[in-house]
């Protein structure tokens, strides 16, 4: 059913291990006395293990699994944060990772230009921030203060703000860990469906969520993820109940 | 992560890039040619002779005493001759004949006649002259001085009995003595590369042209090539650097009432108390002292604040670098850019002073951004290389701040070069700031272009650092992660 769709991301045989060991080494001294004495000794930790999938134009895809099976490391290889061990990914079209909202923020900026700064490290144009602008400030209800430093923000206006600057995209591929509901009641519903709105409209989505009802109502297909293994892969419901039990 | 290029240009986008690259190079060779003018096609004698330090006095040059000394010199356009006297310190009087011959052809190169009675002892006459003698390069000559003074009143040449090179010869009278004569000869020899320039500027178009072909055609086939890659790098990344640029710009006079000004002010103070501090307690004779200082300051403050902030770019930055994907170069690029803003700003209170101190603009100005790039690509070099090894081993801050210290007072920013012992004095050979600044310092103080081996030493300094920082920046990047 799948074979007449093109694929967007390639994952092809994809490991990541880290390496353990016991104590960082962050100083010179450390890493001269610690290799004369022999010690530096180091665990592989293997948080992906000959990872393979395609994900097709337009679908959503989800990923489950507990706690340390691997799911953000995978999200982190796949945006090109993480190079992997073995194997490589293959993209074809822009991504935009919503990992962690609001990490480019720079507190001593105005949230205007913070709008800018967070846009072009998220891989916007100028035109396209130029021309989406006030979009971002309406929905972020933040008002005239959008011109104080964003160091006097509360955290649930700062919180809108990233979310606002993130959201306003049409990317070709997003990545989401977690649908994120920021904000007071009212903006957390505004929040939701616009996620929702993102997600539904046609692009392709790659989704990690603990929340089953989420990726049931969501998801084409869903990838269960075991100790950096995949576990199983295919039609939500059946994964789904597989997973349950 | 790969991603097709191919739809980044289109082909007529591409050839007109290409176009403009050329033409900028056309520019820029004949604005070479004529900015650089005279330095490009002579330079100091590599063969000029020092006087040598005076010993003894020659003999009393009285009527009919003659002083001949023959040397040689690897000049290739002679143009003066000088002579260091003594008075036996006492008035004297008469006329002082200085002549210089070749002795090829015997025929009379220059000659001076000097007044004993304006002589006072050790004073250095000089005979010139105008149009450069191009035909004694490495051919005999004889100098010979005679008078009319009597006994008593009359000056002498004065010798080191000590110094030697060969086939000089010191006789008085005609009959030889043992030493040199206290004088110089100082000319100019032409610049090989400045005699080819054009050949020069015309291979190397033709290289860039076929380079360029190349990577159009390969383009057209659908392959990469670095320069494809980085142009559309630049074109992707131009707007998040230009955000982060203005980012690191504001942050660094946050909440300061003089903001942008202190880019301003602060190498001016500086200039001010090394000024005092210096020119009061060591008295350093350096003519255009102030100008001397700041140029100096100015290129070493850039060189600190860019590397330093390079070095910890990527630590900096590890909140962004885990969440979202970025170049990792773009961290280390924008300190060195906005460093370099900070470094155009400081460059206003170096002409004021400039003009202050009585120097006016010449065309060597503007020669300065060639220097200024060459500098901001060996602080990228040095600042990768710096925030690459700072992510593995955090010692790193402490030792540059160690090292900063060390190297500048290895720079001679506020001291003249020749104070340094003969021991230490190599140590400026292996050190790019020392040209670096003695570019500025020439287009600044002399209002020359310095020698074209000086474009040729600095390029490929910067050159070098650049290739070798983003060699290691590149192994180690997909590393970073991990340690940050």
């Amino acid at each position: 059913m799948m074979k007449h769709k093109k694929t967007i991301i390639q994952i092809a045989d994809v490991s990541m291990r880290f390496r353990m060991t016991d104590d960082r080494i962050m100083s010179l001294k450390e890493f001269v006395t610690k290799s004369l004495k022999g010690k530096i000794g180091h665990k592989d930790f293997w948080a992906l293990k000959h990872i393979s999938f395609d994900i097709y134009k337009g679908e959503v895809m989800g990923i489950i699994g507990r706690n340390g099976s691997g799911k953000s490391t995978l999200l982190k290889v796949i945006s090109g944060i993480l190079k992997p061990t073995q194997g490589n990914v293959t993209c074809h079209g822009n991504i935009v990772p919503m990992l962690e909202l609001g990490s480019g923020f720079d507190q001593d900026l105005t949230g205007r230009e913070n709008i800018f700064l967070n846009g072009a490290i998220l891989g916007y144009s100028e035109e396209f921030l130029n021309q989406k602008y006030e979009e971002i400030l309406a929905f972020s209800e933040l008002g005239e203060f959008i011109d104080v430093p964003i160091r006097n923000y509360s955290s649930g206006m700062m919180m809108r703000l990233a979310f606002s600057v993130a959201t306003v995209v049409n990317p070709q591929i997003l990545i989401v860990d977690e649908i994120l509901a920021v904000g007071d009641e009212a903006f957390q519903a505004k929040s939701r469906a616009r996620m929702m709105e993102l997600m539904s409209g046609g692009t392709t989505v790659l989704f990690v969520s603990h929340d089953l009802n989420q990726i049931k109502d969501m998801c084409d297909r869903v990838i269960w993820l075991d100790h950096g293994e995949i576990k199983m892969q295919g039609k939500t419901a059946e994964v789904c109940e597989q997973y349950v039990l | 992560m790969k991603q097709k290029m191919n739809e980044t240009f289109n082909k007529a986008y591409l050839k007109k890039l290409f176009l403009g690259f050329l033409g900028i190079y056309i520019l820029l060779v004949i604005a070479f040619y004529f900015l650089i003018g005279y330095q490009l096609h002579f330079r100091p004698s590599r063969g000029n002779l020092e006087i040598p330090t005076a010993e003894s006095v020659t003999v009393e040059l009285t009527q009919g005493t003659v002083v001949e000394q023959v040397f040689a010199v690897e000049i290739q356009r002679l143009e003066s001759i000088q002579i260091q006297w003594g008075t036996y310190m006492r008035a004297n009087a008469g006329t002082i004949h200085v002549e210089l011959y070749n002795l090829h052809d015997q025929s009379l190169l220059m000659q001076q006649t000097l007044d004993a009675a304006t002589i006072s002892d050790g004073m250095v006459t000089t005979m010139s002259v105008d149009t450069p003698i191009e035909t004694v390069y490495m051919v005999p000559m004889l100098l010979r001085i005679y008078s009319d003074s009597l006994p008593g009143s009359a000056v002498t040449p004065l010798m080191s009995a000590t110094a030697e090179e060969d086939g000089y010869t010191l006789s008085f009278n005609g009959t030889q003595v043992q030493g040199m004569l206290c004088f110089s000869a100082s000319g100019e020899d032409y610049i090989w590369t400045g005699l080819h320039y054009w050949e020069f500027a015309i291979a190397f178009g033709l290289i860039i042209f076929v380079y360029l072909m190349i990577v159009y055609w390969r383009w057209r086939c659908g392959k990469h090539s670095v320069l494809i890659n980085a142009l559309s790098a630049i074109k992707k990344y131009r707007f998040l650097i230009k955000q982060l640029v203005s980012r690191d710009f504001k942050a660094k006079y946050k909440r300061s009432i003089l903001g942008v000004f202190w880019s301003f002010l602060n190498p001016l103070l500086t200039m001010i108390v090394q000024y005092i501090v210096f020119s009061n307690l060591f008295r350093f004779d350096i003519p255009y002292y102030p100008v001397y200082l700041l140029s100096g300051i100015v290129v070493f403050n850039y060189f600190s604040e860019a590397c330093g902030m390079a070095l910890s770019s990527i630590i900096g930055n590890a909140t962004l670098i885990t969440k979202v994907y970025v170049p990792k170069y773009i961290y280390p690029l924008t300190r060195i850019l906005s460093s370099l803003v900070n470094l155009l700003i400081s460059m206003i209170p170096l002409f004021i002073v400039t003009v202050f101190s009585g120097l006016y603009p010449t065309k060597a100005y503007l020669l300065i951004p060639f220097i200024l790039v060459c500098l901001a690509m060996f602080c990228l070099g040095l600042g990768m290389l710096l925030s690459a090894a700072m992510v593995f081993f955090r010692d790193i801050q402490f030792l540059w701040g160690v090292l900063t210290m060390i190297w500048m007072y290895l720079t001679p920013i506020f001291y003249p070069e020749n104070i340094l012992p003969d021991e230490v004095a190599w140590v400026l050979k292996f050190n790019p700031l020392y040209y670096f600044i003695g570019f500025l310092r020439s287009c600044v103080i002399d209002g020359v272009s310095p020698e074209p081996v000086v474009y040729v030493q600095c390029f490929l300094i910067a050159l070098g650092v650049l290739a070798v920082g983003a060699w290691v920046f590149k192994k180690s990047q997909d590393k970073f992660v991990l340690y940050l």
